[in-house]
């Protein structure tokens, strides 16, 4: 390995050094506030890393990883996610029953997890790293462990988690034997040796499709995606609809563009088949849910189809729209989950529609920052929201995929009725039932109050001025192999 | 430059009224007053320069303003006026104006943010009728949305929930259409040109292939009938035109319809010249049958606000035939349609919000008989009833006597079926006043007539109306280089 | 023996392990079933990894080392399997503390 390598690696030792960092800052008995901080400075130290190391970019670590534009775009956003995520545990955890401390060795660890999957290039470092994030999560989120709801979901994780690793790998067995390696560019190399993709293939690009899928949530691997939204501490659950999501995304991405699958009509059906899917009964099952996290759960099913509308191409544009898309959702979903957590009292989330009635009256900044999240995700003009669905529309309409976009517009109008109706219950007429009184640390308060509006401000940003976003992932993709 | 300062003080204006909202003094409704007369007075600045020469140098376009915003798509921000424009926009401050003096004292509580929505409603409204680059184009069309959606939601009658769903729902799905319509277009003409734009003004040349043609066409005129509206898809214009505050009804009806018309002839015709001319048949048809549907329905209303919203809908009607007619004289109606519609019906919703205010209902079985208690107030209304059934001298009276002209020449039959949607108009406006203002006095206690401030309001629309009925040409001198162009007349 | 046995015996293996994932009710047994789908991979590989080896020194080569990562995927299962046994069978514990047993049918609560 040479100098330069490890140079390019330095963002995920430093990463990989947080959890070790905390661990020992517990060992001696450090508090919540020390843990922290500690924790929100790594993460900017990892930024920091990554700004510094941009030079050697990109540097191909054989056969297991590749640092490269692609992926160090794709870390960044994991890294810019848990730094918001951490930011709101803090006054999340500190009023819950459980100590909160070992909760951040668990959220650098499956932040670890996720950023390996950006840069993997090889089966081992793609299960390695996948495992790492999910090891993690099952703890994150049977986290608070005397609540019924947080274990139920827990188990319902872990079961399901594990049964579609089993699947992954036997999907990756199957391609091994086709193909005798597990490096995606050699795997490429004698797929496009043998010239046509074989039944074998297929067979085991299908069976591992199940534990992308499940990671992403698309129909029909959907089922537990509810349940753990609304059992899971509110920043786990805001964790696994960004960063579990993001990591994953970023590494099929990877495997798909290298094979070059989107030149392979079959799998193209059945990435089809499941973004339509997604984006019906993502749609449908969110329409008549009262609770808040569980209609997040749903609609990120149906935004996943979205997404992978923007993947069907394969194209340069399909890519930017990917992660243009992916940016622009992660930071709605933060800011929305960001206020579930803001407003949570102590025992329980504050996850019924209810409790939001005339929420605009009381507490208008709070409810105009959800207002404006549920807007983007709605996709509706000045909101990054908007940008991202046009960025995908765009990318969808340019390869003539006309049978997805249909459906993707249709769905999104359906969509729209659940996410007006959430607003309408901000702008209803009627007293509040929140009532929260807050005597916590009012640094840490004010602290997220602040990232809220850093959060808003960006969506306005990037619905505004998306040309500056786009130019930035635009020369990032291009630092390529 | 000028047209972007005009959407700025408007969305400044906005957001300065809703910073005060806590407060809730008087300043706001003066900030938001002001906001849209410094509007009306640029606007009108501009009309004085640019009125007369409108064939001087820069083409059709009196003013061009254009910047990058989102280089790599191709999306400029691109805005400019001509004729139709400084008309339409015209109409918008003038019935802004009106719309924020109408609201004066309906508004009581939360007027800061309510101001937000109006004007920011304005301003999205502005917007579509000076953009010319389609993705400006659908970003106004959508900003236009929201505010007016809160607008509905908050401060709405009993059933404004519903209202309000079914508003943004319909928009949003034709909106949708329209922007795969929109990509559609702009890859077609990026694969033949090799430059990528949404730049109105370079697509207009492109060719399209017949079969894509029609769909893509398909897509346009869906958003745009929709908000126009066209008889099957008329059915969220009752609803919200009834929920919505005075002010909002005012709007809607006044210029959120329009965007609709505008839209057809700003760009179905020009884009699709051809496959515009072979739908003109069944256009022609629906605007018909959207006159008599209207009328009729209005007719058989109980519900003030609902009645005039049915007779939107007819007027409506008469645009969408005048415009697939393919004459010019059509066209100048439509044009003419376009404003006095917006006069008339907008004068209309102010009245019934004002008799709202006093009687607090909407039922017109429970009028009767307030001559005798506010003769000024029905004094006003025979006006607008009377223009809005086409008494000629009044605006109405010569736009749709033009539509009707230019239409015979088109399709004498659907000429005559058009005509027969005048006689229902005159039975439902003469219903509206027997049942509202003659007959026995049937108020629960003595009303007040109108205040110093609602006179103004019907003052400025009185006037206005008489005077475009009186003096069209002074419209059709503005609009009448953009209609005349013979992008709109085929045959 | 014939590449093709291994592939069916681990298949059987895995489908048996599916169908207790599936149908079992008892937390720990779904968790065997798992380790067992587990472990009907790692011998699908350790089978290819010979047989691409296999195939590399039939085709001239010697001392190569084709088929290796095959094997060595197979010691990150297991590592990887151990840690998600730990994790997991600590968070049945804790199901057991709060509802007194590990069916996972009492877990249904979560739901409007």
């Amino acid at each position: 390995m040479t100098e330069q390598q490890l140079m390019a690696l330095l963002p995920f030792m430093v990463l990989a050094a947080a959890s070790i960092v905390i661990i020992l800052l517990i060992a001696f008995r450090q508090g919540h506030t020390v843990i922290q901080v500690t924790g929100f400075l790594l993460m900017c130290l990892v930024i920091f890393a990554m700004w510094y190391v941009r030079g050697v970019l990109p540097q191909t670590i054989a056969p297991l990883l590749i640092v490269d534009g692609f992926g160090a775009l794709f870390t960044g956003l994991i890294v810019f996610c848990v730094l918001v995520v951490g930011l709101f545990s803090y006054i999340y955890f500190e009023e819950r029953e459980e100590n909160p401390r070992e909760y951040y060795i668990l959220i650098f660890l499956s932040t670890l997890g996720a950023a390996i999957l950006t840069i993997s290039r090889h089966f081992m470092s793609f299960f390695i790293g996948l495992e790492l994030l999910s090891i993690s999560l099952y703890a994150l989120i049977a986290y608070l462990r005397t609540r019924n709801n947080a274990i139920e979901a827990g188990i319902k994780y872990l079961v399901l988690a594990a049964l579609t690793s089993a699947f992954l790998l036997f999907g990756m067995a199957l391609i091994y034997m086709e193909t005798g390696s597990m490096d995606f560019a050699v795997i490429a190399q004698r797929l496009n040796a043998a010239g046509k993709s074989s039944a074998l293939f297929l067979t085991g690009f299908g069976v591992m499709m199940v534990a992308v899928g499940f990671k992403l949530a698309l129909v029909p691997f959907h089922l537990w995606a509810a349940d753990v939204y609304q059992g899971a501490p509110s920043p786990v659950a805001s964790f696994i609809a960004t960063v579990s999501k993001v990591g994953v995304f970023a590494v099929f991405l990877r495997f798909c563009q290298e094979l070059h699958l989107q030149n392979n009509s079959a799998v193209m059906m059945l990435i089809s088949a499941v973004a339509i899917l997604s984006m019906i009964s993502g749609n449908i099952l969110a329409l008549r849910q009262q609770n808040l996290k569980r209609l997040l759960a749903y609609s990120s099913i149906a935004h996943f189809g979205y997404l992978l509308v923007a993947f069907l191409p394969g194209n340069n544009t399909g890519v930017e729209a990917a992660v243009f898309y992916l940016t622009a959702y992660a930071i709605t979903i933060l800011a929305a989950f960001g206020i579930i957590i803001l407003l949570s009292p102590g025992e329980k989330d504050a996850d019924s529609l209810s409790m939001y009635r005339g929420l605009f009256w009381d507490k208008p900044f709070m409810a105009i920052v959800l207002t404006v999240a549920l807007l983007s995700l709605a996709g509706i003009p000045l909101t990054a929201g908007f940008i991202g669905k046009f960025y995908v529309l765009t990318a969808g309409v340019e390869q003539r995929a006309w049978l997805p976009v249909i459906v993707l517009v249709i769905t999104s109008v359906i969509g729209l009725y659940y996410y007006l109706r959430i607003i309408s219950t901000i702008f209803a007429d009627s007293p509040v039932t929140i009532q929260k009184e807050r005597s916590l640390n009012q640094f840490f308060y004010t602290a997220s109050y602040a990232a809220l509006v850093v959060l808003t401000l960006l969506l306005f940003g990037i619905g505004v001025m998306p040309a500056v976003i786009i130019q930035g992932i635009k020369q990032f993709l291009v630092i390529d192999r | 430059m000028i047209l972007i300062w005009m959407i700025i003080i408007l969305l400044a204006g906005g957001i300065l009224c809703w910073l005060l909202s806590k407060s809730n003094s008087p300043a706001i409704k003066w900030i938001a007053l002001l906001a849209v007369l410094i509007d009306l007075v640029l606007l009108l600045n501009i009309w004085l320069q640019h009125g007369q020469g409108l064939t001087a140098n820069t083409g059709n376009w009196m003013i061009q303003y254009q910047s990058a915003w989102i280089p790599s798509f191709g999306i400029s921000f691109h805005v400019a006026m001509d004729g139709l424009s400084l008309i339409l926009v015209m109409l918008t401050f003038f019935l802004g104006t009106l719309a924020v003096l109408c609201s004066w004292k309906e508004i009581e509580k939360r007027a800061g943010f309510y101001y937000f929505n109006l004007l920011w409603t304005l301003a999205g409204i502005t917007g579509v009728f000076v953009a010319l680059d389609l993705f400006l184009f659908y970003f106004f069309w959508e900003v236009m949305l929201v505010p007016m959606y809160l607008l509905i939601l908050i401060w709405g009658d009993k059933n404004r929930r519903y209202a309000a769903y079914k508003f943004f729902i319909f928009t949003q799905a034709g909106g949708l259409l329209m922007l795969i319509s929109i990509l559609a277009l702009y890859f077609i003409h990026g694969a033949q040109s090799g430059t990528y734009t949404y730049d109105y003004l370079s697509l207009l040349g492109t060719r399209i292939d017949p079969s894509v043609a029609k769909w893509i066409m398909m897509g346009f005129m869906i958003a745009f009938v929709i908000k126009l509206p066209m008889v099957p898809f008329h059915n969220w214009l009752p609803d919200a035109h009834s929920e919505a505050p005075t002010a909002g009804s005012l709007i809607l009806a006044g210029l959120l319809l329009k965007t609709g018309a505008y839209g057809i002839i700003r760009f179905v015709l020009p884009l699709f010249q051809q496959y515009a001319a072979d739908i003109a048949w069944w256009a022609m048809l629906f605007g018909v049958i959207g006159v008599i549907y209207g009328a009729m329905m209005a007719f058989a209303q109980t519900d003030l606000k609902r009645l005039i919203a049915y007779t939107s809908v007819s007027h409506m009607g008469f645009v969408l035939t005048g415009i697939f007619a393919f004459r010019e004289i059509a066209m100048q109606g439509v044009i003419m349609q376009i404003i006095t519609h917006g006069i008339s019906t907008g004068a209309l919703f102010v009245l019934a919000g004002m008799i709202k205010e006093r009687l607090h209902t909407r039922d017109i079985s429970q009028m009767g008989g307030l001559w005798s208690y506010m003769p000024a107030m029905g004094g006003a209304a025979m006006l607008f009833t009377m223009a809005s059934l086409g008494l000629p001298a009044l605006g109405n009276f010569i736009a749709e006597f033009l539509i009707l002209l230019g239409t015979f020449q088109a399709n004498p039959t659907f000429t005559v079926l058009a005509s027969t949607g005048l006689v229902f108009s005159a039975l439902y406006s003469l219903r509206l006043m027997q049942k509202v203002f003659l007959g026995p006095p049937n108020a629960p206690h003595k009303v007040n007539d109108i205040s110093g401030r609602e006179f103004i309001i019907l003052a400025a629309l009185s006037i206005s109306i008489v005077l475009l009925g009186l003096f069209p040409q002074a419209v059709l001198d503005v609009a009448g280089k953009v209609i005349s162009n013979k992008l709109y007349v085929i045959r | 023996m014939p590449i093709q046995y291994y592939i069916a015996f681990a298949a059987t293996l895995f489908c048996i392990g599916v169908v207790g994932v599936l149908t079992r009710r008892n937390a720990i047994i779904v968790f065997m079933c798992i380790e067992l789908m587990l472990n009907a991979v790692n011998l699908l590989l350790v089978a290819f990894s010979k047989m691409h080896h296999a195939a590399a020194l039939a085709g001239g080569g010697k001392n190569v080392t084709t088929g290796v990562e095959g094997q060595l995927f197979v010691f990150f299962i297991m590592v990887v399997a151990a840690a998600e046994v730990s994790v997991g069978l600590a968070i049945i514990v804790m199901m057991y503390r709060n509802v007194h047993s590990v069916d996972v049918n009492f877990l249904n609560r979560l739901k409007n």
